[in-house]
């Protein structure tokens, strides 16, 4: 319990700052989940200092650089700092424009995904009924369709490349957000304190957007925060696959997949060619795993029974 | 539940209507033969171009006659081709589905029982680890490691060697599941070979799946160990194990149960990075192929495949949660 | 009456360790409780009613900690006059120790029921941990009736030969896990009294040894978990489900063989409460705790569940330690009385005394501002808030709110003075304390 003079200091605060406070505090306490605010702001960082960091060398900035053509990657050297992939392209331009290229494919499909789930949420749970029920009959449908093997299909289709992928990840990734959003609401709505406001004559717009939707979005927004991970897991996987970006892209699942025919090495040395596979992999491992633990860290803060003074 | 299933039809037919006529004959087809001369005739035969209801009407007729179109990269009518593939696919997901969902069980238990020890550090770090990095990359890591360094592991389904062993006349394919028909020959040294080729790609999938049902059910166990029926449980004597075996873990398995369910579905369709790392020639492996040839015939029976599976198991799943929870069972 | 203490605590100090700060939840409370008595512990949400009676049963959750104090336990016994101090005992003995000689029933009986468990698991669950030895040997009686009735050599006369004996094999198994045990406990006892060097290093190895205690069965504890040859148990279970329906009965719970097969959640609230009670009651307790066992219940149904507590305490129980805060109920059924407040013992007094003569300023307060019928003016009300425990008041906790406050009243805690016989108060008003 704070002191007299702490008490009479805070409650002059406005009480909507005094949760925030309250609740940045609790964030930055959980060590996990500084690392992962950390995680993301370097990344953030690397993308955004991108052209700072690597200058591009040709008009389209994520053609990644190569020095010659041999087929076998190099070993990290002053030229190269992080070596070099198959065909001599360049690890560490790759990487860091790859970042770019991340936040890019991530922020854009999250969004766009939040945009669809939480209109057709909120008229799954507002309007209830037939509405209600055709929209969740659409998010079964596509729940039951294989993601992957749907995504794979649908990039092919349409034609492959980055562009390809952001549609088809945009299409196939809204439906958990319905759900998440109008479960939510259809519990928010339930509540004493919405009956109350009913009875005091808030008209039903009135309730759906100041009380309704404030309480309900917190878990759509853990759920975005968690899926730019795996979003970008599943681009990378893409791309591994041969489906997204032109080779010499910086993309990081293009990365990877050129240095699968490396993994056994030389006859002599087993391990020869580690670093092509394990340096950009750990990049994007880390990339995910900042954003899963900011994730978890913000439910974990906004969860109700844990929030005590 | 038809319901979703035509849902799924309809949105995989809208996709193949995305093709040319030209590419979308595969779908109807019965073998690869057909020269150019051939295609306008046989555009016309199957109506591709006419309007998109009734081209929807006559590929599903096509298909409740059991005909799904040829599928090049399987060079045979997709149904043979599936029947080749699907047991590859099935022995590592019944090998490592189970593995998945006893490690996530175990494990999360472990972590809430032992809530903020070491142990639970190390399992909720190992969860979110799990979680956070790409199959594909985990997968090369192991097989470098193992495969590369250490040799041993090699991937494949089989080896050349046993393969011919099954081939022969001697050998009777029972179930076409490697394991289970070596056991059945009593033949331990195909067993064997195709066993150990099944190590790395199993410790791959436990380790990215079995994050979430950890995850899920530590949480799961710490809200039951919250309720109040613990208390009375314990004030009537029982001891810790009662406590966490027999009052907490019962409530804290169902949330846990639909998890599986559809950990266990996702598992048969996710399998496209695993197979082909590993190089395993399942239906995995036969996606990857289809969607870089533009297999049209062999992609929208996988689709559907995958979308009848996932319905099945979400009816099982809701089965057995009834079974289990006597809130939910009808009176 | 005779005054034979039954449970005996004194100056019980019990803390929270919580984010925010150590909660001082009790803060040096003793009380005791007679034989055949309904003792009530009355006072306001958050006093700490609910902790003291969990550490008396030392089922206190994490974060919560006993730190220091004494409980002392006086059972049934003939030969056991002297009392057992819980605090130092270890878990595996207060395991044995609840819900067989004190129970506890709750405010929330569906809450309080595991709702995938049927009513028969549970209430029967009581009697598999305490009693399984009686079970096994009526069981066994049973079946040996069965058998000398059957004639000849049919196999359902073998079958019970083998179930007898299998079931015979792990009583022994029980048997020889009591023998230890009570082995171990009577060293305890003996070493009771003794607080030098050599006698504490002995209760504390015997201690040690009592919880690595384990119940051995042999051939009995495999048999019980191969899937077939566990039909063994079903004449056991079915005896366990005779006394389960029986004690239900006594309970006044209509239909009783139905209602073990349902689950919690098909009951009505009076029902479960009366299915807590059982669970409690199934091993014949010494005390019965009852944590506002009736607070969330309609007052019909109210008064039906403490006329059965009432029913009780004449036939099998032999003292209730009633929580509530509830005066009026603790007018009509208890016979004597704490108030507590804010962790404190404001007030201990036989019934009566206490409503007719409330020394403490608090309980006055409390009396004060009960509505009465031929009331006319404004209720009486105690101005200011129950105080935050990790920062508690200085001295005497109540003394921000207390009309007649004295200086010391905010440096020292008052003691615990005997009034008048048997009325107990601590405050600074009957000590003599004057400003300091």
């Amino acid at each position: 319990m704070e002191t007299k003079t702490d008490t009479r200091r805070l409650n002059t605060i406005h009480p909507r700052l005094r949760e925030l406070l309250f609740t940045m505090r609790r964030f930055l306490k959980n060590p996990l989940s500084v690392i992962g605010v950390s995680l993301v702001v370097i990344f953030g960082l690397i993308a955004l200092l991108a052209p700072v960091l690597q200058p591009p060398k040709y008009a389209d900035p994520y053609k990644i650089p190569h020095t010659g053509f041999r087929i076998e990657p190099s070993p990290p050297s002053a030229e190269h700092p992080l070596g070099t992939m198959q065909q001599q392209y360049d690890m560490l331009y790759g990487l860091v424009w790859g970042t770019r290229s991340a936040f890019r494919i991530g922020v854009l499909v999250v969004a766009a995904n939040l945009f669809i789930g939480i209109i057709l949420g909120v008229l799954a749970g507002y309007f209830g009924g037939t509405v209600d029920e055709v929209i969740m009959r659409i998010t079964d449908i596509f729940f039951a369709i294989p993601f992957l093997v749907m995504a794979m299909a649908l990039v092919v289709a349409i034609g492959r490349g980055l562009k390809a992928v952001v549609i088809v990840l945009i299409i196939l990734g809204w439906p958990s957000y319905t759900r998440v959003l109008r479960s939510d609401i259809l519990v928010t709505r339930g509540k004493d304190f919405i009956l109350a406001a009913r009875a005091s004559g808030a008209s039903h717009l009135r309730i759906m957007i100041t009380h309704v939707l404030p309480n309900a979005l917190y878990s759509v927004i853990i759920l975005a925060s968690l899926n730019i991970g795996t979003t970008i897991l599943t681009a990378a996987a893409l791309s591994f696959l041969g489906l997204g970006s032109e080779t010499g892209t910086a993309d990081w699942g293009q990365i990877i997949s050129l240095c699968r025919s490396w993994i056994v090495g030389t006859p002599g040395n087993r391990f020869a060619y580690w670093y092509t596979v394990f340096v950009p992999g750990a990049v994007i491992s880390l990339f995910v795993l900042g954003w899963n633990l900011m994730g978890d860290a913000v439910r974990d803060v906004f969860d109700p029974r844990m929030r005590r003074r | 539940m038809i319901l979703v299933l035509v849902g799924v039809s309809l949105l995989v037919f809208a996709m193949m209507m995305l093709l040319p006529p030209g590419q979308r004959v595969a779908a109807y087809v019965t073998n690869d033969r057909v020269s150019p001369a051939q295609m306008d005739a046989l555009i016309a035969k199957y109506g591709l171009n006419a309007p998109a209801p009734l081209q929807y009407v006559r590929w599903v007729t096509n298909m409740l006659h059991g005909e799904f179109g040829y599928s090049i990269t399987a060079s045979s009518p997709v149904l043979k081709g599936f029947t080749r593939f699907f047991p590859v696919s099935v022995e590592l997901v019944l090998f490592a589905a189970p593995l998945i969902i006893l490690t996530g069980i175990f494990l999360g238990t472990l972590g809430a029982v032992r809530k903020d020890t070491p142990v639970d550090h190390v399992t909720r770090v190992l969860a979110i680890v799990g979680f956070s990095v790409p199959t594909f990359w985990l997968g090369l890591l192991l097989m470098m490691i193992f495969y590369g360094f250490l040799g041993i592991f090699p991937p494949g389904a089989i080896s050349t060697d046993a393969r011919n062993i099954v081939f022969s006349d001697a050998y009777h394919q029972y179930t076409r599941l490697v394991t289970l028909d070596a056991i059945l020959n009593w033949r331990w040294d195909v067993f064997w070979d195709a066993f150990y080729r099944m190590v790395l790609p199993t410790l791959n999938l436990v380790v990215i799946n079995s994050a979430l049902i950890m995850r899920l059910m530590r949480s799961s166990m710490l809200e039951s160990l919250g309720q109040d029926y613990m208390m009375t449980a314990r004030a009537k004597g029982a001891d810790r194990r009662t406590l966490f075996r027999h009052h907490a873990r019962r409530n804290a398995m169902l949330p846990v149960i639909t998890i599986s369910g559809i950990t266990f579905a996702e598992l048969m369709g996710g399998m496209v990075i695993t197979e082909t790392i590993f190089d395993r020639k399942g239906i995995g492996w036969w996606m990857a192929q289809a969607a870089l040839q533009l297999d049209v015939a062999a992609i929208m029976f996988d689709v559907l495949f995958l979308g009848t599976i996932y319905v099945v198991i979400n009816l099982i799943v809701d089965l057995i949660y009834a079974y289990v929870d006597p809130r939910v069972r009808l009176s | 009456m005779a005054r034979l203490p039954l449970a005996d605590a004194r100056e019980l100090a019990t803390n929270f360790y919580t984010f925010e700060g150590v909660v001082r939840a009790l803060n040096g409370v003793s009380f005791v409780v007679n034989r055949g008595e309904t003792y009530g512990l009355v006072g306001e949400s958050g006093c700490g009613k609910s902790v003291t009676v969990r550490s008396l049963m030392r089922i206190v959750q994490a974060p919560g900690r006993i730190e220091s104090g004494r409980i002392v336990l006086f059972f049934n016994d003939e030969a056991r006059t002297r009392g057992i101090e819980i605090l130092q005992r270890s878990e595996a003995y207060m395991e044995s120790v609840r819900g067989s000689d004190i129970s506890m029933i709750f405010q929330e009986p569906g809450a309080a029921l595991n709702p995938v468990l049927s009513v028969l698991d549970q209430v029967g669950e009581s009697y598999r941990f305490h009693r399984m030895e009686q079970m096994i040997s009526e069981t066994v009686a049973r079946l040996e009736d069965e058998r000398t009735a059957m004639r000849g050599g049919s196999p359902r006369r073998a079958a019970r030969h083998l179930q007898a004996a299998l079931l015979r094999a792990e009583r022994a198994g029980y048997q020889r896990f009591a023998d230890r045990v009570g082995r171990i406990d009577d060293e305890l006892y003996r070493l009771e009294g003794r607080t030098d060097a050599e006698a504490t290093d002995r209760k504390e190895s015997l201690n040690r040894s009592r919880d690595r205690a384990r119940l051995r069965g042999g051939l009995a504890s495999v048999a019980r978990r191969v899937p077939i040859l566990r039909r063994y148990r079903r004449p056991l279970d079915a005896t366990i489900r005779g006394h389960v329906v029986k004690l239900l009965r006594s309970l006044g719970i209509p239909n009783p063989e139905n209602v073990v097969r349902r689950f919690p959640h098909e009951l009505s609230g009076g029902m479960q409460q009366r299915i807590v009670i059982a669970i409690a009651l199934a091993c014949h307790p010494t005390l019965l705790v009852a944590d506002e066992p009736t607070s969330n219940l309609d007052v019909t149904i109210q008064a039906q569940i403490v006329e059965l507590i009432r029913e009780l305490k004449r036939s099998t129980i032999s003292s209730v330690l009633f929580i509530t805060h509830d005066l009026g109920l603790v007018a009509e059924i208890c016979d004597r009385v704490t108030v507590m407040y804010a962790g404190d013992v404001s007030e201990t007094a036989p019934v009566r005394d206490l409503f007719r003569s409330p020394f403490h300023p608090y309980t006055q307060g409390l009396l004060a501002s009960v509505p009465k019928a031929e009331q006319r003016d404004e209720l009486a009300m105690i101005p200011g808030a129950v105080p935050n425990l990790i920062r508690p008041p200085k001295g005497c906790r109540f003394h921000p709110r207390c009309p007649k406050r004295m200086d010391i009243c905010g440096e020292v805690k008052p003691p615990t003075v005997e009034r008048t016989s048997g009325h107990w108060v601590a405050c600074h008003l009957y000590t003599g304390g004057r400003s300091a």
